[in-house]
């Protein structure tokens, strides 16, 4: 007993990483897993390092074989960085407690509920533990989730152990950008690269903020229009928000750019500057068109509405028992408001499209700070017009620019000092969720999965990355050269502490995890391939075919009887799908412009190559099921949910790639040996050797999958927790013989 | 070309848009239109320009030019009406492109004159449909008094059966390659489950449907029970319909029983065969000593029947037997949530308070609890190895939509396109869910309280387990959706009469065609690609409103806001075509390196030979 107690925690020492250090725990702590009984609880040790609650099981679950294995994170283990909030538990005593930073505990805890920021709700159990050491690390865990300075964040020690270490040696995996394909927007090359993928030849790199002497939140490098002199910028940006200079975006192919820009906080200037730097755009702009100023305060939530918004989502999804929520399911949804921000948000995006697309004018995205809510709708703006964006490492690309270059104060909004509840706000989550939409309907034009916005979500909570830790890059700066020199760590060469970015994903998974990310149904980069007559009398085929639009038309390439189905293929690349629903005969007498512009847009077919625009009735918006439902054990769906199409197109996508290895390996190009194709697919659920065989989807998949709600939501409860109360209810679902078939 | 015009017009009962390249063409604007079907293997005649698409058999009855449509979403749009035995064709006149309506009479549920005739002479006709929308006219009477206006015509023909003739179904006579009334043979589904075997019979009492006038002819019954017996259990059933066997588990042997409620009545009146019966159905499973009934009703309303004579089964009379009230509400009950439905979602959706909205017509709540009955008969079928009787008070509304949710839930043979559509012949059609009054086709009794959407919340359940299982399925989503049009339409047999023993007296199979010789004619069009057909596999679907869903691309889809989402079938097809291309290219490269080293082994291990079929379907 002795002996394999001793492997386990071998076992579990491959998750703990160098620099972390055991701050307290305690033994014989019972994890709970079922919510209905404790049969399946687990016994073992809970530990609280500086990085993370541990539970080291003595017995463990039996190990689902799909389980990703996070390479930071065992099975059990939860950031502290993740803990929302410490609640500890005398039942006895009917006592409870919500913890803090360095408080007192007036009673012996016989439970401890963590409630995590990623919706999860874990218990641990002390009836057979020590008292005074449960109450120990029940304190411990309250205390080092509260960190009181942001270099107690355990991205520190994690990059700062790199530094001790002979030189180019990686320690803990560190690998500063070597052979990161993600563009981080951190040196003038990434800007200049931008500039001339976009066409925007009358914008320029600005560097007048090196060393952050000009704006304390801006990066060092951004760009401007080439009209502006430097000397005119420095003379501007005391008349801006925090001297935030209007920055660059993005330019669209007509010519129109994207501009994002913080408040004048000089009155008496405003009009002066305003003038001036919508006349240098203006300049900037091939057609020398106007400008169209968008002012978000205005027209969305602020960032208190969205975390209320959530923190009521949260409520009903995990923390109100599953059969109450559930009568009131739909009309609680739509009070929290979640749904109808996140439509808000996509609706205003698309205003925004409408003026760059259609109006050809440039358009200044004006915020007050220029730090939330810009960052949400210039990301949606260049995902819906640029195909170029849909790509992984554009994706990350964009997110690097518009949110960690640009300023977006993660720390403050993820509150991971846990010092001001009222900075906090789940923008960047509510960003993924208005991705979500787009990817939801049209999973074909992106090259990533909903499990991978899922992880990017997720990882804001494992505080070691660059990404997510700072308020902006003048602060990763400061912090690191502090934290350099109080632990006389030499940066050499560098000028900051390398924090790995989240988009160095073999940080958190393995190869063959991460194919997990990749979208077997992205057209990007396939259509180009395909070459003869195929697929194109396919395509013409499918868009008699097509059933399920609404208003009738002609479709307008055809109504003068020049242009057939084909000229369109052509024109559009063939592979796009050619959905008609024709409402170019439509006609409304109120009808504003950008209704007609929408209306134009999903009167042709589609190209998902080309501009996307999400349909907005609320009807057809859906809740995030993967992201906000996948702990909750009662939505699962057991070998169902939408992964099972997807482990249907991932085989099928992986038998394509196979044959095009082999087609390469005849044609001599290459001699890839057969059995490299294993090893480099890029889908994570492969062919099998018997081709055309559709093979079942495996047994484990469920619509939780990859993430599992054993042991991951336990909600408390005194008199029948939601299963048992299922179970003995009027309204049951599954008897216990099904349930206990399912637990396994 | 120009035949596919009148061909596509049957393809739903909306029909038609085309985008050939010439012609005059109408497109009907609002309708949820599908395309084609196989050219081939349909004969029209092929009307001239300008004319209307016709099928076989059907004649314009009258039109009128200057009829006013009145668009929700586009406001006024003028046009002429033709009305035909069939159905209704608007073509406007004055834009382009052209902007049309097509929908078979079969879907109006009330055609009524709006107010009084305007000082212009203008009069303006409401059209409600059963399928999710209305429509408004406008329109000048004719200034001849004794000349009948379009309207008078369209009520005429809208209604048949009111007027006394018959529904176009018997003059539609349309020929295709398969016979559609052939695809369900009762003998043979039952011995597909191995039937009969040492504890079941097949038995012939109701023969001549004098036993019950709406059970099937033949009954699946325990060997233990004689027909006499039977006779007597009869008496003691609502309208006669005995409990008799649906489905047997192939291992455990577990059944699933159907029936209608026992005639207990205030005074407790108990029947000796029918607990023998009961007791026989209960050992003919070895697997166990118990067994549950399902009342599909609310307690309170299974009480309540008691007034009536009817009631449910005492715990004294049937030991070894737990009673479970499965709380669905009737048919009155069900129709007043459609109702709300389509207030909510036509014509237009109210942005802000769209979700609560649709949670007053507890729609989706009736969905879930139909469901949530079913999980739970399929789960102690298969989970509990217990035989399941259920029941309602007829046994001919939440019955059938108990037990065939329960049997997809079971036998995945019922997810295939052919094995849906037995399981439809044989829970819905032969134990006789009275289709006729629940949908009351050519009736023009709108008021009627018989009618009630039951079979069209079966199929909301049916595509409900579809988006939760997208790979369980062998048919897509627009074989629901040409299901339910054809419900209406009134072009096939398939869904008139009440009963099995009303189908034989009217001959239905001789004069009518069966919507499955079409469906089956042009089987690519349904299926889906994302299919994986595993064999034994049980589905138990999440019934927690969570995971249902407004099914949009139905109950939405005249509204022009409203767009297909990008079909992931699409793209899998087009995955296909690649994969099949590719195929193509590495055998030649494989015979061609095959002719160069002139051996003869040189086909590698592991390669693929043979070319794919799917291609076909779209050269």
């Amino acid at each position: 007993m002795h002996v394999k107690y001793l492997s386990r925690v071998q076992i579990s020492a491959n998750h703990s990483l160098l620099s972390e250090i055991v701050v307290n725990e305690a033994n014989f702590v019972r994890k709970c897993i079922g919510a209905e009984s404790c049969q399946d609880d687990l016994w073992g040790k809970l530990v609280c390092t500086n990085f993370k609650v541990s539970f080291i099981a003595h017995n463990s679950l039996p190990r689902q074989r799909f389980q990703c294995t996070h390479r930071l994170l065992g099975e059990h283990d939860i950031p502290l960085a993740c803990v929302e909030q410490v609640v500890t538990v005398n039942d006895v005593k009917g006592k409870q407690k919500i913890l803090g930073s360095n408080q007192k505990l007036k009673f012996n805890p016989t439970e401890l509920i963590l409630y995590c920021k990623d919706f999860r709700i874990i218990r641990f159990r002390f009836d057979e533990a020590g008292p005074e050491s449960a109450k120990k690390v029940c304190l411990a865990i309250a205390h080092y989730s509260h960190p009181a300075d942001p270099q107690l964040l355990f991205g520190f020690e994690y990059v700062g152990k790199r530094y001790h270490g002979s030189t180019g040696e990686r320690v803990n995996g560190v690998d500063p950008g070597g052979g990161l394909q993600t563009p981080l927007f951190d040196c003038s090359s990434d800007w200049d690269r931008e500039i001339k993928r976009t066409g925007a030849s009358e914008w320029r790199v600005c560097t007048i903020n090196q060393g952050y002497f000009i704006s304390p939140s801006l990066p060092e490098f951004f760009v401007v229009p080439v009209s502006l002199a430097d000397q005119d910028l420095k003379q501007y940006a005391c008349c801006f928000y925090s001297q935030r200079i209007p920055l660059w975006c993005w330019n669209h192919s007509s010519g129109s750019a994207l501009v994002r820009m913080s408040n004048i906080s000089d009155p008496q200037q405003q009009r002066k500057v305003e003038q001036r730097i919508s006349s240098a755009i203006t300049k900037s702009h091939p057609l020398r068109s106007d400008v169209f100023k968008s002012d978000l305060d205005k027209n969305l939530p602020n960032i208190q509405d969205i975390q209320a918004a959530l923190l009521k989502l949260r409520q009903i999804c995990v923390i109100d028992s599953f059969e109450e929520s559930e009568e009131k399911w739909l009309s609680s949804l739509e009070s929290s408001r979640w749904m109808e921000y996140v439509r808000t948000f996509l609706r205003h995006a698309v205003e925004v499209v409408y003026m760059l697309e259609s109006r050809h004018v440039s358009v200044i995205l004006l915020e007050k700070e220029d730090r939330d809510l810009s960052c949400v709708i210039s990301c949606l703006v260049q995902l819906m017009c640029d195909p170029h964006c849909r790509s992984l490492h554009s994706f990350q690309g964009l997110i690097q620019k518009e949110w960690v270059m640009a300023g977006h104060r993660f720390l403050d909004r993820c509150n991971h000092l846990k010092r001001n509840d009222k900075e906090e706000s789940p923008v960047f989550l509510l960003f993924l969720d208005c991705v979500w939409q787009l990817w939801n309907q049209y999973p074909a034009a992106f090259e990533f999965t909903e499990v991978y916005l899922t992880v990017l979500g997720d990882s804001m909570w494992v505080p070691v990355f660059s990404t997510f830790l700072f308020n902006c890059p003048r602060q990763r700066a400061e912090h690191s050269r502090d934290f350099a020199s109080s632990k006389s760590i030499h940066l050499g060469q560098d000028q900051a502490l390398c924090f790995p970015p989240v988009w160095d994903w073999s940080q958190q998974f393995s190869l063959k995890d991460q194919t997990l990310f990749n979208n077997p149904l992205y057209v990007g980069k396939i259509a180009t391939c395909v070459q003869n007559g195929t697929v194109k009398t396919f395509t013409h085929r499918r868009s008699k075919k097509n059933y399920s639009s609404t208003l009738r038309g002609l479709p307008s390439a055809l109504r003068n009887g020049s242009l057939g189905p084909n000229d369109t293929l052509t024109r559009r690349n063939s592979l796009m799908l050619r959905l008609r629903s024709d409402l170019s005969q439509v006609r409304e007498q109120q009808e504003t412009p950008s209704e007609r512009f929408v209306r134009d847009f999903f009167s042709r077919p589609v190209d998902l190559q080309g501009l996307l625009l999400p349909q907005l009735l609320p009807s057809h918006l859906s809740v995030w099921k993967l992201y906000f439902l996948r702990w909750v054990p009662e939505a699962q769906i057991p070998q169902g949910g939408p992964i099972t199409a997807f482990h249907k197109l991932s085989v099928l996508t992986d038998e394509i790639e196979m044959l095009q290895n082999q087609l390469r390996q005849y044609q001599g190009a290459a001699g890839t040996p057969n059995n490299l194709h294993a090893e480099h697919s890029k889908m994570y659920f492969k062919a099998t050797s018997t081709p055309h065989q559709s093979p079942a989807p495996p047994e484990y998949l469920s619509s939780s999958f990859p993430f599992s709600p054993v042991g991951n939501l336990c909600r408390p409860g005194i008199l029948g927790t939601p299963l048992s109360k299922l179970l003995n209810g009027a309204k049951i679902w599954l008897s216990t013989e099904t349930l206990a078939n399912e637990t396994i | 070309m120009e035949e596919s015009d009148s061909v596509e017009s049957l393809c739903s009962s909306t029909t038609t848009r085309s985008d050939r390249s010439s012609g005059t063409r109408v497109s009907d604007t609002e309708l949820r239109s599908k395309g084609r079907v196989i050219e081939k293997v349909l004969q029209c005649k092929y009307p001239s320009k300008g004319e209307l698409p016709l099928l076989p058999e059907e004649h314009v009855q009258d039109s009128a030019k200057d009829v006013t449509y009145i668009c929700p979403f586009i406001g006024p749009v003028r046009g002429s009406l033709s009305v035909t035995n069939y159905r209704l064709f608007f073509r406007c006149t004055d834009r382009e492109p052209v902007f049309g309506l097509d929908l078979p009479l079969g879907v109006l549920s009330r055609v009524e004159k709006i107010g009084a005739a305007t000082s212009r002479g203008d009069v303006s006709y409401g059209l409600a449909c059963k399928d999710m929308r209305n429509l408004r006219f406008v329109h000048k009477e004719p200034e001849d008094s004794l000349k009948k206006s379009v309207f008078e015509v369209l009520m005429k023909f809208a209604f048949p059966v009111s007027n006394n003739m018959s529904l176009f179904a018997f003059e539609y006579k349309q020929v295709f390659p398969e016979n559609g009334w052939k695809v369900y043979d009762p003998l043979a589904e039952y011995k597909r489950q191995g039937l009969p075997n040492e504890s079941w019979r097949i038995s012939k009492v109701n023969d001549h449907y004098e036993l019950c006038d709406s059970y099937p002819a033949a009954l699946v019954v325990p060997v233990t029970i004689t027909d006499e017996e039977l006779r007597r259990v009869s008496s003691f059933r609502a309208k006669g319909r005995i409990p008799v066997l649906s489905w047997i588990h192939p291992e455990s042997q577990a059944a699933v029983v159907r029936a209608s409620q026992p005639m207990v009545g205030q005074n407790g009146r108990r029947c000796k065969e029918d607990e023998k019966l009961l007791q026989a159905i209960m050992d003919a499973n070895a697997q166990s000593h118990k067994m549950f009934i399902f009342d599909a009703r609310p307690s309170v309303n299974a009480a309540a029947n008691k007034m009536k004579g009817g009631g449910y089964e005492s715990e004294d009379a049937y030991q070894n037997a737990e009673l479970v009230f499965l709380d669905i509400h009737n048919i009155h009950v069900m129709r007043e949530s459609l109702r709300k439905l389509k207030e909510v979602v036509y014509p237009n959706i109210e942005d802000s308070h769209w979700l609560s909205n649709l949670e007053s017509t507890h729609w989706l709540e009736h969905i879930k609890l139909i469901l949530a009955g079913a999980l739970r008969i399929a789960d102690k079928v298969e989970s509990g190895k217990t035989s399941v009787v259920v029941h309602c008070s007829d046994g001919w509304d939440r019955t059938p939509q108990l037990t065939s949710l329960a049997l997809i839930m079971l036998d995945s043979h019922y997810r295939t396109i052919r094995g849906f559509q037995i399981l439809l012949e044989k829970e819905w059609l032969s134990f006789g869910h009275r289709f006729q009054q629940r949908v009351g086709h050519g009736d023009k009794n709108h008021t009627d309280a018989d009618r009630s959407p039951i079979f069209l919340q079966f199929i909301d359940c049916v595509w409900q387990m579809t988006r939760q299982f997208p790979a369980a399925f062998e048919f897509n989503e627009y074989f629901l959706i040409t299901i339910l049009d054809h419900l209406y339409s009134c072009l096939f047999g398939t869904f008139l009469c009440n009963s099995e023993q009303q189908r034989l007296k009217e001959e239905v199979p001789k004069h009518t065609v069966s919507l499955w010789s079409f469906v089956n004619s042009q089987l690519e069009e349904f299926v889906n690609p994302l299919y994986v057909g595993y064999p034994s596999h049980v589905l138990f679907p999440t019934v927690g409103i969570r995971h249902l869903q407004l099914w949009v691309t139905y109950y939405i889809r005249w509204n022009p806001r409203m767009r297909p989402q990008e079909p992931v079938h699409q793209r899998y097809k087009e995955l296909l075509a690649k994969r099949a291309e590719l195929q193509k290219r590495v055998e030649e490269l494989q015979r061609e390196a095959a002719n160069r080293t002139a051996s003869s082994s040189s086909e590698r291990a592991g390669s693929p030979t043979r070319s794919i079929t799917p291609v076909q379907t779209f050269v």
